[in-house]
């Protein structure tokens, strides 16, 4: 399994507890996922920026079928898509800390953690919603 | 002003084996080619003059595989559409008339076969070709999770309506009740069952996904001369578009136009290249891997709008032969069978023939809109006119 374009760094600083996200040291530009060249300005450098754990959910599903590859789950799981206003609006996926009802909009804080699939150990964000 | 797509080419002959899933009485390639001979016997041609093949979906059966059973006396073209799931199904047609117009080929069959002894589950075979370590840490490790997300958003933030979903899957339960060839044949669903059915990945119940089915389905297009000539009413081929505009793609559900369908270029250049708009449709072939990703391909495709859509989306409204915008008249992939949606585009040419077994009186153009949601995706236009 891999991740996406060139998103290497993302997955060393999650093992090491941080979450880092690419922007282009040229222009600024945040990009998601993390291309090998910024198309906004042609610039081939990236800082890969220390980000706070925290967004806005914009949406997320309620998962009750057992899939193969979600044993390690069990069911039901909530699988979230979360916005970052710190890092440019960039979305990352990551499970719900519960099994209750999110609402789309809400203020979430997340911790690093991982899932064990098929027989590996896969680094991801597990998200809980803020108390108002 | 666009360029007019030139409808120079046609749909001569089609050919489908669909089967419960898991119980086809061949392998995959065997199935595919009573498939082809079907469509071939369909068209009056000989099987051994097909000089070209086009499939989608990371279809495994290379044609180079198939000429030993047909006999093909010159393989002269020879592709497929990228891309894992059902977004290329009507992509592919332009790549048949693209060789057909150059004079690359002459006749070309445009096929899918799934057979799950072969190629595995089809949900399973569409994720594969897609996941990385993004979505099988969150638990997204089938197509309609993904899905499953952008319709949530499309329901609760955007405010589609509950209510149209199950208007559409009623609309294909109709048809498919009363399509010999569907799997639901016989079987009108019941709204209470609908209701009641499990969750899948909400939003989705089990009656919102498609089915599986093992099967082969086959098209043969030729040039709209050639095709005169044969033994079935041409079905021409007016307009197709494939692609992703800017913002569309494999983004890890970065897109902007999050809970759309990803049509919006597509359909553009669809509308664009033909000179017709949604108003000129008069049956639509909706490719709904899940019912809401089908209401999001109408959106995006200009039927209705988000304000609109309870309006347009109407039970009576999507049945044929009274509804204004009939819909997925065979069944489509939740009623009729889903052999990667390459039914929905037989039951199009059905239509415009008038063997429909839910004929729209007077149908002369038909959209195909292929796999809604996908990061590529593909729209076509049959037609029973040239002009």
């Amino acid at each position: 399994m891999k991740g996406l374009g060139a998103d290497g760094p993302y997955w060393d600083a999650l093992s090491a507890g941080e979450l880092k996200l690419p922007r282009c040291a040229d222009c600024g530009h945040w990009h998601w996922p993390a291309p090998f060249r910024c198309a906004d300005c042609g610039s081939w450098y990236f800082e890969w920026v220390a980000t706070p754990i925290e967004g806005d959910l914009y949406s997320w599903t309620r998962t009750w079928q057992p899939f193969d590859g979600t044993e390690n789950l069990g069911t039901p799981y909530v699988s979230v898509l979360v916005e970052l206003p710190e890092a440019g609006g960039i979305r990352l996926l990551g499970l719900a800390a519960d099994t209750e009802t999110p609402k789309i909009g809400t203020k979430m804080t997340g911790a690093i953690a991982s899932s064990h699939v098929w027989g590996r150990d896969v680094p991801m964000i597990r998200w809980s919603a803020v108390a108002a | 002003m666009s360029a007019r797509f030139p409808v120079t080419t046609a749909v001569a002959g089609i050919g489908v084996r669909q089967y419960k899933r898991g119980t086809a009485p061949l392998p995959e390639q065997g199935v595919l080619v009573g498939a082809i001979v079907d469509a071939c016997a369909d068209a009056d041609i000989d099987p051994a003059d097909i000089d070209g093949f086009v499939s989608y979906g990371d279809d495994h059966n290379e044609p180079t595989r198939l000429m030993k059973d047909l006999g093909t006396k010159d393989l002269c073209w020879s592709s497929q559409i990228w891309g894992g799931g059902g977004g290329g199904i009507a992509g592919a047609f332009g790549l048949a008339a693209a060789a057909i117009m150059t004079g690359q080929a002459s006749t070309v069959a445009v096929f899918r076969a799934l057979v799950q002894g072969n190629s595995g589950r089809l949900s399973g075979a569409v994720m594969a070709h897609h996941l990385n370590d993004h979505l099988i840490g969150t638990g997204l490790v089938a197509p309609a999770l993904e899905c499953a997300m952008r319709a949530q958003r499309m329901m609760e933030h955007d405010g589609v309506p509950a209510q149209c979903v199950e208007d559409l899957v009623r609309a294909s339960y109709y048809h498919g009740s009363r399509n010999p060839k569907a799997v639901t044949y016989g079987k009108d669903l019941d709204v209470e069952v609908y209701r009641s059915s499990r969750l899948i990945s909400e939003p989705f119940h089990l009656f919102d996904c498609s089915r599986e089915n093992d099967g082969a389905g086959v098209l043969i297009m030729t040039s709209a001369d050639c095709a005169k000539d044969l033994k079935q009413k041409p079905v021409y081929l007016r307009g197709v578009a494939q692609g992703a505009g800017k913002g569309w793609g494999d983004l890890c559900q970065n897109e902007p136009n999050y809970s759309s369908a990803g049509f919006e270029s597509v359909a553009r250049r669809l509308w664009a290249q033909t000179g017709l708009g949604p108003q000129d449709i008069d049956v639509v072939q909706l490719y709904e891997n899940f019912a809401q990703q089908g209401i999001a391909s109408l959106i995006d495709h200009g039927f209705c709008t988000v304000e609109t859509v309870s309006e347009v989306l109407r039970f009576e409204n999507l049945i044929a032969p009274s509804g204004k915008l009939p819909v997925n008249t065979g069944g489509g992939n939740l009623a009729q069978g889903f052999i990667h949606g390459i039914g929905m585009a037989i039951e199009a040419i059905e239509q415009l023939r008038g063997t429909s077994s839910n004929p729209v009186p007077g149908a002369r153009n038909c959209l195909l809109a292929g796999g809604p949601g996908a990061p590529l995706v593909s729209s076509a236009i049959f037609s029973t006119d040239q002009e």
